[in-house]
């Protein structure tokens, strides 16, 4: 047993740190308030080769282990979730699908543009009518020649409006049930698709979220992913690695919660004294710290054995569930410590508990999470 | 084409140093870095190696465990490090460090320029570059904030309370750089990845002559107290008066 990072896992985590400082600090209450995607944050973060980290050198990623990626992940959420999730539902939904179910010329063509974070991925599963149910989807694919027609319309795809290259989700065969599925890459100059409706969110407010409306979409046949009726199987992957970069964007989030609760608790002071002074105080902060430590452990413990090619859907799910609770539990605390204060804009806890909430909802809710859980444990 | 060696120090991170119950400093939680001005040097000397060809590398002197250090420097852009490592260095003074970087360097070490910060950012006693310039019998100029460089001739730029003072001399040259000098690179993620990967030769304390003791003995190292005395004056004529006098009292305005 080690609890041990690499020194090469300490310096990312803290060149992240202080990429977030320099570049992301500055900027993350205007692009919440504005909803502007931070284009020049992305750009910058892949020139320093964040946006493919754990891919192979030969793609153009950076050859991390997946545990090195979401410290990053955590490093980064913690001054900004928005841009945090951005760089983790390219890295995990976007690219991963590619390199995990990608053919050869697959891999070479898409990602190194995708790993140098020239090019922006995104992950189009959710429907209107099918969120938690993926299989109610309704987008269809149907091959005519050498091209796949997609007609459908997908919601909710984070970096909707500003990708390059989607993976999508439509049925090749209905009549096969699961199996019946499949994936492709659709670059977004493809004809047909089109960006629909452009969401004004709660929180995350500088991630990028619309609608994508297929029709009559044509396609390369050469961009089916993984064959057909691979669909359901490379989602249902996605989401288990994509879920330890949301525990991580929670653990970062909650972590900032916290060191903005430590601070103000020392400096505020009522009846004479620093209200860090206070027993009721102080136990917040030692649940959050207490908490905040379980789920960064969680979060590594699955990464750490996603790397060491053991199963780990359940213990992401937990990773998942249990990050995104405690984050939405102590980032309202956070602002209950900041009283009055907290509930102003321009204080970081008050976005920060906005920003929270995401995180029990996307890459499956914390239902979703427990059902995955109760299946393995019930088995 | 210059060789350029920097020397940096591997520090306690001040922003993680507690003061313990009794006043004294508690670095039980606290995380090490690169000097401050360390990383000036360190950019610079990638810099001048950049322009002018030639080379750029690191020394430091430590204890063996403080390889992360050895990464994090390399990350920076120089291609090899010399490392000084004892379990017996800890708390060495500037010149017991001086005479342990001179006798790795005259093992030799090839250099034409050394770059140190001005002073480290836990002592900052300023006397390690000024001491190995004299070992090693090279002249040195403290406090420099631009360099140029034209083959075997260089002219620093060097900050004064007086002014600014523009210096020309002939390699070999030992310099100690202020901030103002350049903005340390942040290291890209593959620069970090690859500097494992870089060469590192390492000193022991058995390759080099023994070094003085100590001459200093530290009684102890406390954290810095603030004493406010609180004292309420009224917003009003003579209450400002009485403020004046009080300072004047106490020697604060003259
Ligand atoms: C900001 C944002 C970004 C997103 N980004 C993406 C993206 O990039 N790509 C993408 O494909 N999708 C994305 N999503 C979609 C997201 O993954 C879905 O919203 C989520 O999976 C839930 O689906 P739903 O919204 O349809 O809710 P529903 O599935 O309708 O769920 C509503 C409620 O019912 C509960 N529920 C549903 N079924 C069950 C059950 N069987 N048992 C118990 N409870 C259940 C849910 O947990 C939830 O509480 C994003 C969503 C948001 C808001």
């Amino acid at each position: 047993m080690d609890f041990k990072l690499t020194e090469e896992q300490e310096l990312v985590k803290q060149n992240m740190r202080e990429f977030a400082q320099k570049y992301v600090d500055p900027i993350a209450a205007e692009i919440d308030e504005s909803g502007r995607f931070p284009a020049e944050v992305v750009a910058k973060l892949g020139e320093m080769g964040y946006m493919g980290m754990p891919y192979p050198v030969q793609y153009g990623g950076a050859g991390t282990d997946y545990l090195t990626y979401a410290l990053a992940v955590e490093e980064l959420s913690k001054s900004c979730a928005a841009t945090g999730f951005t760089m983790s539902v390219h890295t995990s939904l976007a690219l991963g699908p590619i390199n995990n179910f990608g053919s050869e010329e697959q891999k070479k063509k898409f990602l190194p543009p995708l790993c140098q974070g020239k090019h922006l991925g995104a992950f189009a599963l959710t429907e209107p009518g099918a969120g938690t149910d993926v299989s109610a989807a309704t987008t269809t694919a149907v091959l005519d020649g050498d091209e796949y027609v997609l007609n459908g319309t997908k919601t909710f795809t984070s970096n909707g409006p500003v990708a390059d290259t989607f993976v999508t989700f439509a049925w090749t065969d209905k009549s096969a049930g699961s199996k019946g599925m499949s994936a492709f890459i659709v670059p977004k100059d493809a004809s047909g698709l089109r960006v629909g409706e452009h969401f004004m969110k709660m929180g995350i407010r500088a991630s990028q979220t619309s609608e994508i409306i297929f029709k009559d979409c044509r396609i390369p046949k050469a961009n089916l992913l993984g064959g057909e009726g691979s669909g359901m199987k490379i989602a249902m992957n996605c989401f288990d690695h994509g879920r330890i970069g949301i525990a991580a964007q929670a653990v970062g989030i909650a972590q900032a919660a916290m060191e903005e609760s430590i601070a103000y608790a020392k400096e505020r002071v009522q009846f004479g004294k620093p209200i860090s002074k206070q027993q009721a105080v102080q136990w917040w902060i030692a649940d959050m710290a207490t908490d905040i430590d379980c789920a960064r452990f969680l979060y590594m413990r699955a990464a750490w054995l996603k790397d060491q090619g053991l199963p780990f859907t359940k213990e992401a799910s937990m990773a998942k569930v249990f990050g995104a609770e405690m984050c939405m539990k102590h980032s309202i605390k956070a602002v209950q410590i900041h009283g009055g204060y907290g509930y102003i804009k321009g204080q970081k806890v008050e976005r920060l508990m906005r920003d929270a909430k995401i995180t029990e909802i996307y890459e499956g809710t914390s239902e979703a999470q427990r059902m995955v859980i109760a299946n393995n444990m019930l088995r | 084409m210059p060789d350029i060696l920097c020397c940096y120090k591997w520090v306690a991170d001040e922003a993680y140093i507690r003061s313990g119950s009794g006043g004294d400093l508690d670095l039980s939680m606290a995380d090490y870095k690169i000097s401050d001005y360390d990383k000036n040097a360190i950019e610079e000397a990638v810099l001048l190696a950049e322009q002018h060809g030639g080379t750029a590398a690191v020394i430091t002197v430590g204890l063996p465990d403080d390889t992360k250090g050895i990464k994090d420097a390399l990350s920076r852009g120089p291609e090899k490090a010399y490392f000084i490592n004892d379990p017996a260095f800890v708390d060495l003074e500037p010149a017991q460090t001086a005479s342990l970087l001179a006798a790795a360097i005259a093992s030799p070490i090839p250099y034409d320029i050394i770059i140190c910060g001005e002073g480290s950012s836990d002592l900052y006693a300023q006397q390690v570059g000024p001491r190995l310039a004299e070992k090693l019998g090279i002249p040195c100029l403290c406090y420099v904030q631009k360099v140029e460089l034209n083959g075997s001739e260089l002219i620093a730029h060097r900050k004064s309370d007086e002014g600014l003072e523009v210096v020309k001399v002939s390699l070999p040259v030992l310099l100690t750089v202020v901030p103002d000098i350049n903005n340390p690179r942040l290291p890209g993620l593959r620069d970090t990845l690859a500097a494992g990967k870089k060469p590192v030769v390492e000193f022991t304390a058995e390759d080099l002559p023994s070094i003085d003791t100590a001459a200093l003995a530290t009684t102890a190292t406390k954290a810095a107290t603030i004493k406010r005395n609180s004292r309420l004056f009224d917003a009003d004529a003579a209450g400002i008066e009485e403020l004046v006098q009080e300072l004047k009292n106490s020697g604060a305005i003259a």
